[in-house]
């Protein structure tokens, strides 16, 4: 078919300070059953004007980790550990332990957000005109006809057909679509720098899902607006993020821009999970490629690499790797399932999480891989 | 050519709106309307579309789980409509489903045991010791081990849930299973392990499926013939093989367009349509797809188009009819006109910053 026209990008900015950093955050929920260390040392950044995709299965802690930056990490959890740098304004914040009153200026202003269920987020008994005002009054000192009249820009920015009508509905009188573009306008009302999004198309159709990232990709590239995209389809994330985040059992294997970690996965884990997504020619040449085993809850994460006992790599001192193929351990070297392997760059902004990933042989495609019968 | 094992013809499911007081009908909730296609033995039929379009439906009509409201829907030869008691129960033993939810299907307080056998004790099959056996070897078949017999659904993960909802079908040994989006609620990583198992059960067991599913890649994957559906009806149905080569409905091609993929090689020009799916309680007259077709003519707006027929293919459209015929009967050559006219005319309007 024909060539799809890449979304408008910003051409990356000079890289100096990024405008989020987020480094070794733990973030742990303390139930009566014990603790559960849902994000467990994340660390990632995102640059000014980017867009960073944060990918993983469910519970790996993508929204924890979110919420966390945010600060609304829901009781019993609390962030226990690690900084959330964001550089706004010529100044460098630690949202890891802002106090409550300035963190209540960024969240909404600063940092805008939108979720995946838009009527959990909007306010049922109030328009959505006054919805957008009243965020914009909580963080502008301007007048309420000011106010209304951002409302209905913002409406008419998301391309929300009929927007002075929509402005005196209720949540309820908009389909899904609509009301995921009345949270975009929400998030993006009072110009914030960050705009987090967690799962904002999931519950969407696949054509509703389309327009929302175009109106996404496109707002972007107008306001330089830099967005954490937080999805479970590595699709989303391969049409729409100038960088990727991959996360596994509350830790982040590997990051690298988009472009480089699909065309060369170098993480176990991810090679796995993109070799097992069906291409048009796999269809005659056998079964998919799988990979063994079940994602880990935080109460049972195995310890050294959280990926080992289903990762065809692993070296291990017994036969204890998923794939049943133990690598066999040479002298002097640490096992897997010993040490927790460092986040290290591997090419430039390349990092991956894994002891291993030098010695994979030379980056692939995972199809190539997947020919190969790496996995099985 | 085996004789079709399901045969559907104008099925239609419609489901009454009720209002006010006395609960009196106001309108019907078209939810299939006029849905015709068949699935030979041991084939598999994919049925793609939107959330709402109708999918559940047609599986749940074909089932007998909700009473079609016209058409006809015959199983091996039989008039499903027809039949009473006895070959009521039997069909249903030979007709299975396995659900989305591996949560939801699966009653919390039985065991996998109690689960799986629950179907051989209804229909009456089996000594108890015939139904362990039963039990045990469909759960073999799935890769459950025995160890799971006595546990309950709450102690495995999702895939495993799902292995259980599989087994519990073909215990019942079924000809065919109405597979209703059976692998997305799961974990990414363990969707390619069920999508094999079905696969491979299908050749080991002969088996004919319905797949339902949004996943257009997996649905290519699994399926023979694929079938696209918009507010109740099939607009587009092909071999997998054709239908994705050479899409020739402006629906299916803006739904293939719309899905994300990691694979430039998949990647397509993106069409993105205006509005919302309309209501299946008032659909538009005409062609149904026409308020959001960057193609639509006038035509569209009054006439349902008919469905034009290759030996692959058949698609319900104006425009692709005439492009069929102005190429004869070339669907390749069609499918490229169709496709050039609609990146010419789909491009998404630019916003205005300015506010009125
Ligand atoms: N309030 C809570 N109490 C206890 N555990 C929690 C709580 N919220 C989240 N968790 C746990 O933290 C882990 C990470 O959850 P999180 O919501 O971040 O996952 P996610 O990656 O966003 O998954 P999904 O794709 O399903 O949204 C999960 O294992 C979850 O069970
Ligand atoms: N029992 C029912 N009573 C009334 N309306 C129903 C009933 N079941 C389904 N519908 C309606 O029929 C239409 C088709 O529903 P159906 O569940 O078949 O769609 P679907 O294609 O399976 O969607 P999804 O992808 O969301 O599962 C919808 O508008 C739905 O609201
Ligand atoms: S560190 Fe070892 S177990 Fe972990 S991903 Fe790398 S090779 Fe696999
Ligand atoms: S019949 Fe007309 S409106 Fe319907 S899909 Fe074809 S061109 Fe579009
Ligand atoms: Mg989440
Ligand atoms: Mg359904």
């Amino acid at each position: 078919m024909i060539e799809r026209p890449p979304h408008p990008r910003l051409s990356p900015p000079p890289r100096h300070a990024p405008l989020l950093a987020i480094k070794n955050l733990v973030t742990a929920f303390h139930t009566p059953a014990g603790r559960i260390p849902a994000v467990d040392g994340v660390s990632l950044s995102i640059e000014r004007g980017r867009t960073l995709g944060i990918v993983g299965e469910s519970g790996c802690g993508k929204s924890v980790t979110a919420m966390s930056v945010l600060r609304l990490v829901a009781s019993p959890g609390r962030i226990e550990a690690g900084e959330i740098l964001f550089s706004s304004g010529g100044t460098t914040l630690d949202l890891a332990t802002l106090p409550e009153p300035a963190m209540r200026s960024v969240r909404g202003g600063r940092i805008g957000m939108i979720f995946q269920e838009p009527m959990t987020s909007l306010n049922p008994v109030f328009t959505v005109g006054d919805q957008i005002a009243e965020a914009v009054l909580l963080h502008r000192r301007v007048s309420r006809e000011a106010a209304r009249a951002r409302a209905l820009e913002m409406l008419q920015l998301v391309r929300l057909a009929d927007p002075r009508q929509r402005l005196d509905e209720y949540p309820h009188q908009l389909s899904g679509g609509m009301r995921q573009r009345v949270m975009i306008a929400m998030a993006l009302a009072c110009d914030p720098e960050l705009v987090i999004a967690d799962e904002p198309t999931t519950a969407l159709d696949v054509t509703i899902q389309a327009q929302i990232l175009e109106l996404l990709s496109e707002l972007r590239a107008r306001l330089g607006t830099a967005i954490v995209l937080i999805t479970h389809d590595l699709g989303v994330v391969a049409e729409t993020c100038d960088d990727v985040a991959v996360m596994y059992a509350g830790r982040v294997v590997e990051q690298a821009p988009a472009a480089e970690l699909f065309a060369r996965p170098r993480h176990p884990y991810t090679i796995g999970l993109l070799a097992a997504r069906p291409s048009p020619g796999m269809k005659h040449s056998g079964p998919l490629c799988t990979i063994p085993g079940m994602v880990p809850l935080p109460q049972h994460f195995p310890a050294g690499c959280r990926f080992h006992p289903r990762c065809a790599y692993a070296r291990l001192p017994g036969a204890e790797s998923g794939s049943g193929r133990v690598v066999p351990l040479p002298a002097g070297e640490l096992p897997c399932n010993a040490a927790v392997p460092p986040l290290h760059e591997v090419a430039p902004g390349h990092w991956v999480r894994c002891f291993h990933a030098e010695s994979l042989g030379p980056p692939r495609s995972a199809q190539e891989i997947a020919a190969g019968g790496l996995f099985s | 050519m085996t004789a079709p094992l399901v045969e559907v013809e104008q099925l239609q499911t419609y489901f009454p709106i009720r209002r006010g007081l006395l609960r009196r009908v106001v309108g019907n909730v078209q939810a299939v309307d006029g849905v015709s296609f068949s699935i030979a033995r041991g084939k598999t039929l994919g049925l793609v579309g939107e959330s709402g379009c109708g999918k559940t439906t047609v599986g749940r009509s074909i089932l007998r789980l909700v009473e079609p409201t016209g058409g006809r829907v015959a199983f091996d030869g039989l008039a499903v409509r027809d039949l009473r008691g006895r070959d009521l129960r039997n069909l249903r033993r030979r007709m299975q489903v396995v659900f989305q939810d591996p949560y939801g299907s699966l009653n919390p307080r039985m065991t996998v045991r109690a689960l799986i056998e629950e179907g051989l004790i209804i229909h009456g099959l089996g000594s108890a010791r015939e139904r362990v056996d039963r039990v045990v070897r469909a759960m073999e078949r799935t890769g459950l081990s025995r160890q799971a017999l006595e546990r309950y659904p709450h102690e495995f993960s999702g895939g495993q849930r799902q292995r259980i909802a599989i087994a519990r079908a073909l215990v019942l040994e079924p000809d065919f299973l109405v597979l209703d989006e059976p692998i997305s609620a799961l974990d990414l990583s363990i969707q390619a392990q069920v999508v094999n198992l079905l696969i491979e059960l299908r050749e080991q067991l002969g088996l004919t499926y319905l797949f339902i599913s949004h996943d257009l890649s997996v649905v290519e994957h699994v399926s023979d013939e694929v079938a696209v559906m918009y507010l109740g009806r099939i607009v587009e149905r092909a071999t997998a093989a054709a239908l994705y080569a050479q899409p020739l409905h402006p629906y299916t091609l803006a739904l293939f367009s719309a899905v994300p993929t990691v694979d430039p090689a998949r990647r397509r020009r993106r069409i993105v349509l205006v509005g919302d799916v309309p209501s299946p309680s008032n659909p538009p007259r005409g062609c149904r797809f026409h308020p959001r077709c960057p193609l639509a003519e006038s035509v569209c707006r009054e006439v349902d188009p008919p469905m034009v027929s290759l030996p692959e293919h058949a698609v319900h459209c104006h425009v692709a009819a005439r492009e069929l015929a102005r190429s004869g009967g070339n669907a390749s050559v069609a499918a490229a006109t169709i496709a050039a006219l609609l990146a010419d005319r789909a491009t998404p309007p630019t916003a205005t910053l300015s506010p009125g």
